[in-house]
This record gives C-alpha cells, structure tokens and sequence, in this order.
C-alpha cells in the first residue's frame, strides 16, 4: 500500500459479486408473473430491478455499483420501438415497396438509437456517486455498427477487425466522471482468437455429424440388440441430434472465444489518471458455466435460470480488476469534482435495448 | 426514543466516507451523526430522497445539499422512515419478493403462461404471418433451400423422360383438386443423394421429388398422395411457420425472462428444438389428412398412402420397421399409417367445441378473425 501522494506499488481491486441465486430467484419469478399479468408493461420495472440487483451487488473496493434509470423512461423507449417495428409490419404488409425505405430509416436510425441506450446505461451507472457517460457521436456509431457491419456481412475475413471497431468504438467513448477509457491492442491478436474459435467450430461440425451419423445408424440398424429397450430415435432423428450437440457445442465454442476476445479488449483498457483494467476469466470454465447453465434451466423447466446467471456473475466478476497505481480515494473525489463541474443533464436518452 | 441506524456518510460533492448513525429527530427531522456525536446534518425528511428496498442492496439517502447517507440496515431503514412518516417506496414489491406464498403463485403463473404461449398462441401468431408473408419472401427462401441441397444432398435426377412426363400428368391431377390449382405448385426431379427416398415441398410451391421414391411406388395413387401431402404443406406455408415458430420462441423466452443474452439464447435452443419437433408433427398430421381428401376427391383410397409409409420404412430399417421416435419431427410411422387407413372410411373429424372453452385448452382459435 502506498501512502497518500507516493507512488507505491499498484493495488489490485478485485470486483466481487455478492448475488445469491434463491434470492434473485424470488425477484425474477415475481417479476415474470408481474410482467405476464401486466401484458408485459411491468418488464421495464422488471429491467430495472434485475439491473439494480446486478449492479447493487457488485462491489468494487468496498462500494458496489448503482443502477438508477427510471422505469418510466424503459417504458416509453420501448413503447417507441414497438410503435415502430408495429408501423414497419404494417406498411410491408399493406404496401410492401415501403420495404425498401424502412430499410433506409433503420440504417439511418440505428447509429442514434446504439448512442441512445449505451450512453442512457452508462450514465445510469454509477459507482461512488460517480457516474459514467458515454459520448459517441452519430457519425463514429454510423461508420462502426452501420459501415463495418456491413462489410463483416459481405466479407466474413472482416469480422474480428470489425469486432475491434466497435469495442474500440464502444470503450474509447465511455468516461467515468469525465475520464476516459481507453482500450488499444494489436489486430492480429483479436485475428488469432477468431481463427482459433473458426478451427474449433469446424471440429465440432466434423465431430457432431459423425456422432449424429453413428446414433441413427445404431437406432436404425442396430437397435435389437437392445431387445426391447430401443433408442427412442428415427432414422429422421438426424437433424435433431445434430442440432442440439451442435447448439450446445456451438454455444461452449462462442462463450469460449467471446471470454477471450473481453480478456483482450477489457484487459487493454486503461482509464485516465493511472489505472490499468483486467479481465482474466478462463474461457474453457465459462464454456462450461454457460452449457451447464443451459442444460439445468432445460431440466428444471426453466427454474434453474435464475440461479444459473448468479453463478455466472460470480465467476465473471472475480475474474475482473482495477489496478490502481495511485490512490482511488483522491481519484475518485476529483472525478467527483469534475462530474459536479460539467453537470450533466441525464434526461433526453431512452433505453432502446442496445446492450453490450 | 429515537431510532438510530449505522451507515457511512459523505460530503456533498465528497467521495470520502465518514461513517455515521441516522436517527429520527422531533418534527419528521433526519439527523445524520458522526461516531462521537457531532450533528453532520439536520434535514427536513420531506427533503431527503431514499432508493426503492431491494433484497439486500445498500439504502442510499440522497439529502437535498448533494450529501448522503449509505446504509446496509435495511430493516432499520424501514424502521426509521416509518418514524419519520416518510413513504417506503418499493416495500410493496419488496413484500411481494420475500412472500414464499407470493412466490410459489408467480411460478405457477409463470408456467402456466409458457404453457400456453407455446401450446396455443405461437403455432397461431406464425400461421397469421405466414399466409402473410409476401410471396417474394417464400420465393427467395425456396431458392436458396433448392440451391443450398443440390450442393450438398441431393444428386441430378436419373429418371427417364417418359417416367418424367408420367409423374407430372399424375402431379397435375393432383393439384387440380388442391387448394393451390394446376398453376400453384412445380415438380421437380432430382437424384436421391443422401436424402434417398423422398419429397418435399418449398414455401413457393415448388415440390421435389428424388428418384428413389418413384422406384419404390407400385401404384399411382401412392405417388398421388405424397403430392397431395406435400401440395398441403404449401397451402398452409408449413415451411414458413415453421421459421416463424423458430425465431418466436426464442424471442418470447428473451421478452419475459427479460435477458436477450447468450445464456437465455442457449437455454432455449433444446425446449425450442422440441416444441418444434411438436409442431411439425402437427403439420405432418394436417397434410396427411389434407392428403387423404384428395385421394377421396380422386376417387382412390387413402390407405394406398399408407402402404407407402411401411415399405419405405422397411426399406430402411429391415423387415420389423424403424423403431418409434419419441422426439422426431415425424409422427410413428405406424400411427400414420393407422391413421391413414381409418380415413378410408371417411375423413376423421375433430371438432372443436368454442362454447366449452375448457374442452379446446381455452383455444385461441375459438377468437379467430377469418
């Protein structure tokens, strides 16, 4: 530990998540049943409870995070998006050449709807009564989600490079309490982990196909030399074999690589003012959080989600750090003084579903 | 006596802590103080904003200088509001949460409500828009289908022209007693592949069949009611359905259990692959029953579809046939071809009764618009 104004050795704040799974249980199942017999208005009230027992329970050097959007605002940026995907079916059912200029009001709304959310989420975040912003402007988020997009659609060898625009994009425009963030690592890196999850995929399809291939043809075949304890599996079974191994693999490959791919990007994060982020998670144990999860929500009729998401919030959020080479105490009073002096209004931003 | 609760207080416009006890003063006054009992701040409770109770998230009282006060006390938070006659915002859903009683109800709810959004309003949302969808759309996707299997199922036809020009004489027949008409659905061959034998039938009407199929047909009216099964699966844009069943239950788990993330997505690829499983059974039953009308229409005998069914089965499987599949996309082969044989007699009606609601599942349908 260093004293007050020396330069010590960095401190290392570990994030911790103190959820419990049976008791974000009783929240989550209240807020189902609410949003069922609301007709689903309640899931805006619904969003901010689960954000604010997400948050409020992820503490960072003894403080936890706190959400603090109003339903209300939930509400009408939902509201909007149902007028307007409502508007959109109707008129391409009435009229279908309105297609074409839909198409061109969302490539022209999107960059304004992405901006929208992520700065409504960051600047309903806070932590230390310090609060996060975001400042991407219409033009970055039209060349990064809108621009690249497309060229990742049109040429898949584009898609980690694309993936990098948008973290870039994403992390660089972030501030908390007027400092910045920001993440800068090589393209090549995020290439080889994007071949490596391709190499992986690949195997998986080779290696359910063949699994899929021998479980019909047993079935098929072979099935009386179980007597009269038959597979309960067709020959038309193919597909439906192939599709659940390969749901499930597909699954453990994309948690696996997306964990690797936040590792690089969230771990070449710096913030302003002399701190450094990590995130080391072991993408093979969140691989196998997720599928399990998966596979024990499908037992339990859906039960076991909630507890699910708890265990995966534990395990991510140790696996998250601030390294801090000076005092977060001082750091966090002057961005506090920053905040206080630029006053920032937070109304005017809607919540439109543009998540991470 | 006043209530007095622990916390850390800050300074407005500081992120230091101080810790601190709040206590309910005379005249509805919130005191925060130092450990040793200096006053920090005397405000009016009316003044003083407090965050909603949340499990066991920390009490946050936000005094109307830019100060607070954090506490991790709940019960105590809600003991001191209530001496100050201040609202207890949230305590209500609070309740509701820590209710067991509240709780088990919400969960029958819940899975009464998935219950029926899959059993009833998702097979009827995607049949609404799939005889929406514009023709454009069926289109594409039949020809990306077509393209996509000859590339890596289906081989070219080896059938001769006369067997060719056979099957489409016996497949116009067919369609003019159909729903679509003579101009409403196209043949085409193509070689088995790895498919072997089979047909299908593509959103725009465009029906496949391979060459093994016509080999194992021994009589007209067999190969007449596959067409007619497969012209059914056009006229209800199955195919369609189909993909709007896939992407609706996905989206509707996502909606109510409010996570669009991988987890959620994950979770419901395997409930999703079986509710389909169950729905396309239902379409198989529809077409065959589809298939059996016309085959009465014709004049010929629904069961000829049924001798098909087995020898195809034992084809594939050996003389016992394929075992049963518990979660196949197809009904038993046995059960259809039961079903198939009993419609000679005369279509198998089921009628649904919508002035006894519970008799139908409380069935959408009974409120149908057309």
């Amino acid at each position: 530990m260093s004293d007050a104004g020396g330069q010590g050795a960095p401190t290392i704040h570990t994030l911790e998540f103190h959820g419990r799974g049976a008791e974000y249980f009783r929240i989550w199942i209240v807020n189902v049943a609410l949003s069922v017999l609301t007709l689903g208005i309640y899931t805006a009230w619904a969003k901010v409870r689960t954000q604010r027992y997400f948050y409020g329970n992820t503490y960072l050097a003894g403080h936890s995070f706190e959400y603090h959007a109003s339903p209300w605002r939930i509400l009408i940026g939902r509201a909007i998006a149902l007028t307007l995907f409502l508007g959109y079916s109707l008129s391409v059912i009435v009229l279908p050449v309105t297609f074409g200029i839909w198409f061109l009001i969302l490539g022209a709304a999107l960059p304004w709807l992405a901006n929208s959310s992520i700065r409504f989420n960051a600047r309903n975040t806070s932590w230390r009564n310090v609060r996060f912003n975001f400042n991407g402007t219409y033009f970055e988020a039209f060349i990064a989600y809108v621009v690249w997009s497309a060229a990742a659609l049109a040429f898949f060898p584009l898609i980690p490079y694309t993936r990098r625009v948008h973290d870039y994009f994403y992390i660089n425009r972030h501030r908390f309490g007027g400092r910045a963030f920001e993440t800068n690592f090589k393209a090549r890196r995020i290439y080889v982990l994007y071949l490596f999850g391709f190499i992986l995929i690949v195997g998986l399809l080779v290696a359910v196909i063949a699994v899929a291939g021998a479980a019909v043809e047993i079935a098929t075949h072979w099935h009386k030399l179980f007597g009269k304890f038959s597979l309960p599996l067709g020959p038309e079974d193919f597909t439906l074999i192939f599709f659940v191994l390969f749901g499930l693999g597909s699954a453990f490959v994309a948690s696996f690589v997306t964990t690797l791919v936040t590792n690089l990007s969230i771990g070449s994060t710096t913030l302003e003012g002399g701190f450094k982020l990590s995130s080391t998670a072991w993408g093979l144990r969140v691989g196998w959080i997720v599928v399990t999860n998966a596979l024990l929500t499908v037992l339990t009729l859906g039960i076991y989600y909630p507890f699910g998401r708890v265990r995966l919030a534990r395990y991510r959020m140790r696996k998250y750090a601030v390294i801090a080479s000076g005092d977060l105490d001082s750091f966090t009073a002057e961005a506090l003084e920053t905040q206080n002096a630029i006053g920032e209004e937070i109304a005017g931003f809607f919540d439109f579903g543009f998540g991470l | 006596m006043s209530w007095t609760i622990e916390g850390r207080y800050f300074h407005a416009g500081s992120a230091r802590e101080v810790p601190a006890r709040a206590s309910a003063e005379p005249q509805r006054v919130l005191r925060i103080a130092a450990e040793n009992g200096d006053v920090l701040a005397d405000v009016p409770a009316g003044q003083v904003k407090v965050t909603s109770r949340l499990a066991r998230l920390v009490r946050r009282f936000d005094l109307p200088d830019g100060a607070r006060f954090e506490t991790g006390d709940n019960d105590g938070a809600e003991a001191l509001l209530l001496t100050l006659r201040k609202r207890r915002r949230g305590r209500f859903t609070d309740r509701l949460e820590r209710a067991w009683p509240v709780v088990g109800a919400s969960l029958l709810v819940s899975l009464f409500f998935a219950y029926y959004l899959i059993v009833q309003a998702v097979p009827l949302l995607a049949e609404w828009l799939a005889l929406r969808t514009l023709p454009t759309v069926g289109h594409a996707m039949s020809e990306q289908t077509l393209a996509a299997l000859d590339r890596f199922a289906l081989a070219s036809t080896q059938l001769k022209p006369a067997d060719q020009a056979r099957a489409t004489m016996l497949f116009r027949r067919v369609a003019a007693k159909s729903r679509g008409g003579v101009s409403g659905y196209r043949l085409v061959f193509r070689g088995g592949g790895r498919i072997g034998p089979n047909a299908f039938a593509l959103p725009d009407g465009t029906i496949v069949m391979t060459d093994p199929l016509w080999v194992a047909v021994k009589n007209d009216a067999e190969i007449e009611g596959v067409f007619a099964h497969e012209m059914s699966h056009v006229d209800h844009a199955h195919q369609l359905q189909r993909v709007y069943e896939a992407s609706l239950v996905p989206a509707l788990i996502g909606i109510f259990t409010g996570d669009m993330t991988q987890m959620s997505q994950i979770s419901s690829i395997l409930p999703g692959v079986i509710v389909q499983s169950a729905y396309s059974r239902r379409f198989e039953s529809q077409a065959d029953d589809d298939g059996a009308a016309v085959l009465r229409r014709l004049g010929e005998k629904p069961s000829h579809m049924a001798d098909l069914l087995e020898r195809l089965d034992k084809q594939l499987c050996g003389k016992a046939g394929c075992p049963p599949s518990w979660i196949g996309d197809h009904p038993d082969t046995m059960a259809r071809a039961a079903r198939l044989r009993a419609e000679d007699k005369g279509p198998i009606v089921v009628t649904q009764d919508c002035l006894r609601p519970w008799q139908t599942g409380f069935s959408l349908r009974c409120l149908s618009w057309n």
